[in-house]
C-alpha cells in the first residue's frame, strides 16, 4: 500500500514540476541554439528580416502541431493530417480553377473541409468506438486517394499574388504573414487549453476518460471536437503550404504528419494524453524548425537532419520517462538516486 | 538540321576574331560556387552526371557542391534551394522533380542574382536561366523505334511498357516514336501500351503480361529505365530470346547482361556523364554572363551548343550495342 502511495505522489509532483522547468529548458536551448547558429554559421544571420523569413520554411508544421496537440491531449492521435492537408489545398484550388470562385473564398471552403474531415475521423471514432490510430490511418488513405483523384494528372498551380503573399510575403518587408498567424493561433490555443472549461476537459478527458465520464462529461462529443480543430489546422496549414509554393499537390501534406508528431512530444505533450501545454509545444516548434533549416544552411545533408531529429526525439522522450514517472521503471530508479544525492531520506542508507 | 548550324558557324566567324576568342576561352578567374541538386540522392545516372560535373568543375574554377534529399520530393528540393540561397551559390542547377512547386524558390533565387540552371526534366520556364535537354525529342523518337524496327518485320505488332501514365518526359518520346513510326514503319502496330511504374517488379510482371497476352508480339519499347530491364527479363523468362527483339532505353550498367545475351539489339540514351560536364559549362558561362537566351557558345572539348529561347539540346541519341557497351559504365 505505501509503495502505491509513493507512485502516486510521486507520478503527481513528477508530472507539476518538470512541465514548466521542460518549457524553460526548451525556450533556454532555443535562445542557445539560435545564438550559436548565428556565430556558427556564415549565412544563417542575413538581418533581422531574413532571419525571420527563415520560420516560413516550416511554420505549417507549427499550425498542424497546434491542432495535433488537441487531439493527442485527449489521449488519441491523428494520422490523417497529412492527407487532410493536401486535400484541403486541392480542394480549395479546384473551387478556384474550376469554379472560379475568389481564391479567398476558395480558402475558407478548404478550410471547411478540413473541419469536415475532422469531424468524419471524430464520429468513426467515438460512434464505432474505433482505436484513433487505426481510424485515422485507415482515412489517411481514402482522403489521400480523394486528393489524388480530384487533383488529376495536372494539379492547379499559379495562385494569384496576393494569396502567394500569406506562405512567401512579409509585412513591411520583415515579419512574414505566416509568423503572424501562427502567433496569433498559438496564443488562441494556449488560452484555449489552460484558461477556458473546454481545454480542462480535454485534458481530463485525456488523463482518465473513465473518471471524466462518471463525472458526467460528455466525453464522445469533446473527442470529435479535437479531431474537428485538428482537421481544420491541417486544411489551414495546407492552404498555407499551397500559398508557399503556389501550387497543390496530393502528396504535399505527406511530410507534415511524422515532423508534427515529434513536435507535440518533444512540446511535452504525453503521447497518452493528459499532460502538457501548448507553450510547449510553440517552443519546440521553433527549436526543430530552426535546426532543421540551421543544419540544411550549415551544409548538411537531409539524411543527417532527418537523423538528428530522431535522435532527439528519443532522448526527449528518454528524459521525460525518466523525470515523470510514466512508462519505464526509470522513474523510479531517478527518484532513488536523487534521494541518495540528497541524503536526508532513512532508505538511502541501504 | 546540320545546314543552319553550319550557317550559324558561318555567321559566328563573319562576325570576327571577338566571337570566337570569346567562345574559346572562358573567363575562369573568379572562384565560384555551384550547386548540383538530382531528383534525389543515389540514383545511378544522376551519379553519372555528378562524375562528369566533377570533372568540368576543375577545369573551369568551380567549387562545386552535389546535394539533394533523400526521397523524390520536390519539397525536399525546395528545403535545399533555400539552404544554397542563404549559402549565397552562385549558380543552382537542377533536375525537377515536378515545374510548379519548385519554382517561387527558384525565382526568389533569381531576384537575389543566382543564376538557376535546370537539366533533364524542367521547371517552369520563368524560374530558370537556361534548360539543357538531354535530346530533342524527335530524333530520340527515331532512335526509339530503330532499335526495335530494324530488327523485325515491317509488319510486326509490338508493345510499349512505359513508366506512368503521367511521365512528361516519356509521354513525349512515346508521341514522337509514334510520329516516326507512322511516317517510316506504316505498317507496323503498337497492340498494348501498359505501365511499370518505374520499378522492376512491377515492370517485369507487366512485361509477362504483355508477352502472355499477345503471343503474336515481337517487339517491345520500353522507354524508361525499370521498364527495359523488366521487358527484357520477362523475355528471357519466358526463354523468347530472339523471338522477341526489346528497345528502349536505360543506363548500361543496367541493361548490359541482356545487351550481352542478344535480347536488347540496341538501346539510345545520352552519355550522362558528358551531360554532368555540359552542366558546369553552362553554369560557369552563366554566371560570366557570357550567354545569352538565344546564343551560340563553345564548351570545351565537348562541342559547340547553340541555345534557344534558353533551352539547350545536350546531344544526338548516344546508341549502346553489344559491341560499344562495355566503353559506358554508369
Amino acid at each position: 500500500m505505501k509503495e502505491v502511495e509513493n507512485t502516486v505522489t510521486a507520478r503527481r509532483t513528477g508530472s507539476r514540476f518538470p512541465l514548466d522547468g521542460w518549457e524553460r529548458s526548451l525556450l533556454a536551448l532555443l535562445v542557445v541554439e539560435i545564438a550559436g547558429f548565428c556565430i556558427g554559421i556564415p549565412g544563417f544571420y542575413d538581418g533581422i528580416g531574413s532571419l525571420l523569413g527563415l520560420t516560413q520554411n516550416f511554420l505549417p508544421f507549427g499550425i498542424v502541431a497546434l491542432g495535433l496537440s488537441v487531439v493527442i491531449l485527449t489521449g488519441g492521435i491523428d494520422l490523417s493530417v497529412g492527407s487532410m492537408a493536401g486535400l484541403g489545398a486541392i480542394v480549395m484550388a479546384e473551387f478556384w480553377q474550376g469554379l472560379h470562385l475568389s481564391i479567398w473564398l476558395s480558402a475558407l471552403l478548404g478550410v471547411g473541409t478540413g473541419a469536415v474531415l475532422g469531424w468524419i475521423n471524430g464520429m468513426i471514432i467515438t460512434r464505432l468506438n474505433t482505436e484513433p490510430l487505426i481510424a485515422t490511418l485507415a482515412t489517411s488513405f481514402i482522403y489521400g486517394s480523394v486528393g489524388t483523384a480530384l487533383a488529376g494528372e495536372n494539379p492547379p498551380a499559379g495562385f494569384p499574388d496576393s494569396f502567394n503573399a500569406l506562405g512567401q510575403g512579409e509585412v513591411g518587408g520583415l515579419i512574414p504573414y505566416q509568423l503572424i498567424l501562427f502567433v496569433v493561433l498559438a496564443i488562441f490555443f494556449s488560452l484555449l487549453m489552460s484558461r477556458s472549461a473546454y481545454g480542462r476537459k480535454v485534458v481530463m478527458i485525456g488523463y482518465n476518460g473513465e473518471a471524466a465520464r462518471y463525472s458526467g462529461m460528455r466525453v464522445p462529443r469533446v473527442i470529435c471536437s479535437a479531431y474537428v480543430i485538428s482537421g481544420t489546422m491541417a486544411a489551414l496549414a495546407g492552404i498555407v503550404l499551397a500559398s508557399y509554393y503556389s501550387a497543390v499537390r496530393p502528396d504535399m501534406g505527406d511530410i507534415l504528419l511524422l515532423t508534427t508528431i515529434t513536435m507535440v512530444v518533444l512540446g511535452g505533450v504525453s503521447i497518452f494524453g493528459g499532460e502538457g501545454r501548448i507553450a510547449g509545444v510553440v517552443m519546440a516548434v521553433l527549436l526543430l524548425g530552426v535546426l532543421r533549416q540551421g543544419m540544411l544552411i550549415a551544409g548538411f545533408s537531409d539524411m543527417v537532419t532527418t537523423m538528428v531529429t530522431g535522435a532527439i526525439l528519443l532522448t526527449a522522450i528518454a528524459i521525460r520517462n525518466l523525470v515523470s514517472g510514466r512508462g519505464t521503471g526509470f522513474a523510479l530508479l531517478f527518484l532513488r538516486l536523487r534521494r541518495l544525492g540528497g541524503g536526508k531520506v532513512p532508505e538511502a542508507a541501504e | 538540321m546540320r545546314n543552319p548550324k553550319k550557317a550559324a558557324l558561318l555567321v559566328a566567324a563573319m562576325l570576327g576574331f571577338s566571337v570566337g576568342a570569346h567562345a574559346a576561352n572562358i573567363d575562369t578567374s573568379k572562384r565560384i560556387h555551384v550547386a548540383m541538386v538530382p531528383k534525389l540522392i543515389g540514383l545511378s545516372v544522376f551519379k553519372a552526371n555528378e562524375k562528369g560535373a566533377i570533372e568540368a568543375a576543375k577545369k573551369l574554377n568551380i567549387n562545386f557542391l552535389y546535394t539533394g534529399p533523400v526521397t523524390a520530393s520536390a519539397q525536399g528540393q525546395v528545403d535545399v534551394f533555400n539552404s544554397l540561397i542563404a549559402r549565397r551559390f552562385n549558380v543552382i542547377t537542377t533536375t525537377s522533380n515536378n515545374p510548379t512547386e519548385l519554382a517561387p524558390a527558384l525565382r526568389r533565387a533569381m531576384k537575389m542574382g543566382i543564376k538557376v540552371v535546370s537539366y533533364d526534366s524542367d521547371v517552369a520556364p520563368d524560374a530558370r536561366d537556361f534548360f539543357i535537354q538531354n535530346t530533342a525529342y524527335p530524333e530520340f523518337g527515331k532512335a526509339l523505334v530503330e532499335s526495335v524496327a530494324k530488327y523485325i518485320k515491317p509488319d510486326a505488332k509490338i508493345a510499349i511498357l512505359s513508366s506512368t501514365p503521367d511521365a512528361t518526359i516519356q509521354n513525349a518520346w512515346i508521341g514522337a516514336l509514334k510520329t516516326y513510326m507512322a511516317a517510316h514503319y506504316p505498317k507496323m502496330t503498337i497492340v498494348t501500351t501498359q505501365y511499370g511504374q518505374s520499378s522492376p517488379s512491377q515492370s517485369l510482371t507487366a512485361g509477362l503480361n504483355i508477352l502472355q497476352a499477345n503471343p503474336d508480339v515481337t517487339g517491345i519499347i520500353a522507354p524508361d529505365g525499370a521498364a527495359e530491364v523488366g521487358a527484357a527479363a520477362a523475355v528471357q523468362k519466358l526463354g523468347l530470346t530472339g523471338k522477341v527483339i526489346v528497345g528502349g532505353c536505360s543506363d548500361p550498367d543496367s541493361i548490359r547482361q541482356y545487351v550481352k545475351a542478344g535480347v536488347i539489339k540496341e538501346s539510345p540514351l545520352w552519355d550522362e556523364v558528358k551531360e554532368g560536364e555540359l552542366v558546369m559549362y553552362v553554369a560557369r558561362l552563366a554566371y560570366n554572363n557570357a550567354i545569352h537566351k538565344n546564343s551560340t557558345f563553345t564548351a570545351g572539348d565537348l562541342g559547340t551548343f547553340t541555345a534557344k529561347d534558353g533551352v539547350i539540346i545536350f546531344s544526338k541519341p548516344l546508341i549502346f550495342n553489344a559491341q560499344n557497351i562495355d566503353q559506358y559504365h554508369f
